[in-house]
């Protein structure tokens, strides 16, 4: 039989136990708690935007935000920087946002996403384009049609592009004056450019490395193979895109434009492709490049600026980038890729993408202009931490502080060579690239690996370019 | 013939056997006991059980985030038996995990028996802080790191080398040593964990048993051999059952380091699952490779244990 009568130090206990349960209780009611509406821009009514992290930083954010607040002061903004590593990463990290019904109404999209969120997420811009037509005159006037067109899919505009990057040759002027070498010629050859790593090679110590490159999808392999007049994937364009082109651009500079890049049958077993990997590799051999690393080249800017590497592909992102490490302006200058079938170049460029889930795409077109004003992205790059897709942007003030002399190669890369296109990046992009990094790193890890490597490259692509996504 | 068969009587009924009742003080601890428990419960159930679960189900349904999944049956699973990359990423974990965890475990009992030799307790404590230290850093950062050290053209592993004669090594380029790399970065980042636990179960051994060994003609190497080894036995299985779990889980080095290259070279299972999922947006086969890989977990965790029962010695 159980005593009835509780002993006091009992009932204190239990007293004590109850108190405490009570003030927990009581303090977790009082607490502001997390709730649905916490998580950012949910059911706050704001315009979300997402953008990558890295590349937007809080001065960036505010620049963004306060600048669209007093352009339109009744939609509210929100700009979440969603930190990532590349762009995969950041569209990984969108991708699970979707997945959670947190998605944002907008998200900066680079060219490795373009088609992937204009097939399965996006919403073409061609109405309020065609709307807003006498308003968005001037931008198109500014930015070139092929930075335009890699925005488009299928004969519709998904984005205005803010930004792009082309692959050009960056000169480490000091390691040139070692070698004794002359700045190279705007149309000068894959021949002129080993010579000059053979002379930088000579001229300097064993821990020099002429040419340094990173295995990725921009600025890897792919300069080469446009150089040599081929790609990847076959490229095409797709029909349709005559209502932007006729309606913004010269015949001069429509001739030929159609509704966006297709990317479609895997050709890496191709006798071009294979040319430029027996090319990189007999460079290899020579020790006059390094064996490639993945990665996005974050390392690349101290050994560059040092003196340990003379040649490297970047694109005008770099001139920010090499000012920030302490190089003065005359320590390094650019110059269009070398010539090899034809001086095709590379490039990526970057906008905001509209997503369908929007709920508020009135609002979310009316920041897509915003941001695309030249006023926005005067404020937005002012240290040259990439190139502007405005051609008017581009200007001797801007590159006076940081350099380069030969700063105006940024832009004519597009200008001077209008066949420089996009890297090919088809909705199934992210296996796509995956394969080419695998495969180009196994390519160039030894001798004689280079054919065996491409053959498993075809299979493989031939296999993510059958998968639906 | 009669009957003289004579009747059991008939047996009284057994008295009802009932649990005492618990007293309420009895009440009151489990009920504190439950709720103590609750949270961690709460906790497994929703972060550890649901997600397998999940994982199980979703390795059924083909699944890209954007559309309602499909259901596949069976076929993530044929898909992954025939992918090449999936079955060399196996391998490669199975390759990394049998380097790794040897030589952890090696560094770390090398090292546990150099410190709890005679040595100032200022200076042990040194040690012990030191080999554990970068168990607490980031792997992420640490492999960010290290990629700068093993860098062919610039690092400084190339260049030690270099000052000895030796030429500068493709460290993570080159399909025959990226993967030394990873286990060699992993290893230096782990040990510590596997020292700490080495340090408490030498300190557990009682000191009398190595005087009689000493005064039975045991020293050094056979000492260690014939009296530690076998008395440390149990936490050799704890250390190697939590070394193998973890090596067959590793992601972040690889990642970093070489992202899986040169090739698929040092391409993980985790490696996997994440690219498929995340990258190419095909969840139902990355959930197969996962499933898979929880059943060979458990499958080497069961067999370690299994195995215990022969070479691990209790005191």
């Amino acid at each position: 039989m159980t005593d009835p009568h509780l002993s006091r130090r009992t009932l204190l206990r239990y007293g004590a136990y109850g108190a405490g349960a009570a003030a927990l209780a009581g303090t977790a009611a009082s607490w502001d708690r997390l709730t649905g509406a916490d998580i950012p821009g949910r059911d706050d009514g704001s315009l979300v935007v997402a953008t990558l992290g890295p590349a937007y930083g809080p001065e960036a954010v505010r620049t963004l935000t306060e600048g669209f607040k007093k352009v339109h002061p009744d939609i509210k903004l929100r700009v979440n920087a969603v930190q990532a590593v590349d762009w995969s990463d950041f569209f990984a990290k969108i991708l699970t946002q979707i997945a959670a019904g947190t998605a944002p109404d907008l998200v900066y999209v680079a060219t490795e996403g373009v088609q992937l969120f204009a097939q399965r997420l996006g919403v073409a811009l061609d109405h309020w384009v065609r709307r807003d037509a006498e308003e968005l005159r001037e931008y198109f006037a500014d930015v070139h049609p092929s930075l335009v067109e890699s925005m488009m899919y299928e004969g519709s505009l998904y984005q205005l592009p803010v930004e792009f990057n082309a692959a050009d040759i960056y000169l480490n002027n000091q390691v040139l004056k070692r070698a004794g070498a002359d700045f190279p010629a705007a149309d000068w050859t894959r021949d002129d450019f080993t010579a000059l790593l053979r002379d930088m090679k000579k001229a300097s110590g064993s821990q020099f490395t002429p040419y340094f490159w990173t295995n990725r999808l921009w600025g890897g392999v792919v300069p080469w193979l446009f150089a040599n007049d081929t790609n990847l994937l076959a490229e095409s364009k797709a029909p349709g895109g005559s209502w932007l082109w006729d309606s913004f651009y010269p015949a001069a500079q429509r001739a030929g434009r159609g509704g966006g890049y297709r990317w479609t049958t895997p050709q890496a077993t191709h006798d071009r492709v294979e040319e430029v990997y027996d090319y990189l590799a007999s460079l290899i051999r020579e020790d006059l490049c390094t064996r490639p690393e993945g990665g996005n080249g974050q390392n690349l800017i101290g050994v560059f600026s040092t003196g340990r590497v003379g040649v490297t592909p970047a694109g005008g992102f770099w001139a920010g980038g090499l000012n920030l490490a302490g190089m003065r302006p005359d320590g390094f200058d650019t110059q269009y890729f070398p010539r090899w079938r034809t001086q095709r170049m590379q490039f990526g460029a970057a906008g905001y993408a509209l997503l369908r889930t929007s709920k508020r795409q009135e609002e979310a077109w009316e920041f897509i202009k915003y941001a695309a004003r030249r006023d926005t992205l005067m404020r937005l790059f002012e240290t040259n931490q990439t190139t502007p897709a405005r051609r008017s942007m581009l200007t001797a003030d801007r590159y006076r502080e940081t350099g380069p002399k030969h700063w105006p190669v940024f832009y004519d890369t597009l200008d001077k060579f209008p066949d420089t296109g996009p890297i090919p990046a088809p909705p199934q992009v992210a296996e796509v690239e995956q394969v080419l990094l695998k495969h180009t790193g196994t390519a160039l890890s030894s001798p004689r690996s280079v054919r065996p490597a491409l053959r498993r490259m075809q299979r493989d692509l031939e296999k993510a370019m059958e998968r639906e996504i | 013939m009669t009957d003289t068969q004579i009747q059991a009587p008939p047996r009284p009924p057994a008295p009802a056997v009932t649990a005492p009742r618990p007293s309420a003080r009895e009440r009151g601890t489990r009920l504190l006991a439950a709720l103590f428990l609750a949270p961690t419960i709460v906790g497994i159930v929703v972060f550890t059980v649901v997600p397998i679960v999940g994982s199980v189900v979703l390795s059924l349904f083909h699944w890209n985030v954007i559309d309602s999944p499909s259901f596949a049956g069976t076929a993530n699973y044929r898909e992954m038996f025939t992918d090449s990359t999936v079955l060399v990423s196996f391998r490669n974990t199975l390759v990394f995990m049998v380097f790794a965890v040897a030589l952890q475990l090696l560094i770390a009992l090398t090292l546990a028996l150099a410190v709890n030799g005679r040595m100032p307790t200022w200076l042990r404590s040194v040690f012990r802080s030191a080999f554990f230290f970068p168990l607490v850093l980031s792997a992420a950062s640490i492999s960010v790191v290290m990629k700068y050290l093993f860098n062919q053209d610039f690092g400084v592993v190339n260049w030690l080398l270099g000052l000895i004669g030796i030429a500068p090594v493709p460290w993570l380029t080159s399909e025959n040593s990226a993967m030394a790399a990873v286990v060699l970065v992993y290893v230096w980042q782990q040990f510590g964990f596997s020292f700490l636990l080495f340090v408490g179960g030498l300190n557990n051994i009682p000191k009398e048993i190595h005087e009689a060994a000493a005064l039975d003609g045991a020293t050094g190497l056979r000492k260690h051999l014939n009296v530690t080894l076998p008395l440390l036995s149990p936490t050799l299985l704890v250390a190697s059952v939590v070394g193998i779990i973890n090596a067959l889980q590793v992601f972040e080095q690889p990642y970093v380091l070489t992202n899986g290259g040169p090739g698929d070279a040092t391409r993980t299972v985790v490696m996997v699952i994440y690219e498929s999922a995340f990258e190419q947006l095909r969840f139902g086969e990355a959930s197969a490779v996962g499933v898979l890989l929880f059943v060979l977990i458990m499958a080497v965790t069961a067999l370690q244990f299994r195995l215990s029962r022969r070479f691990v010695h209790y005191q």
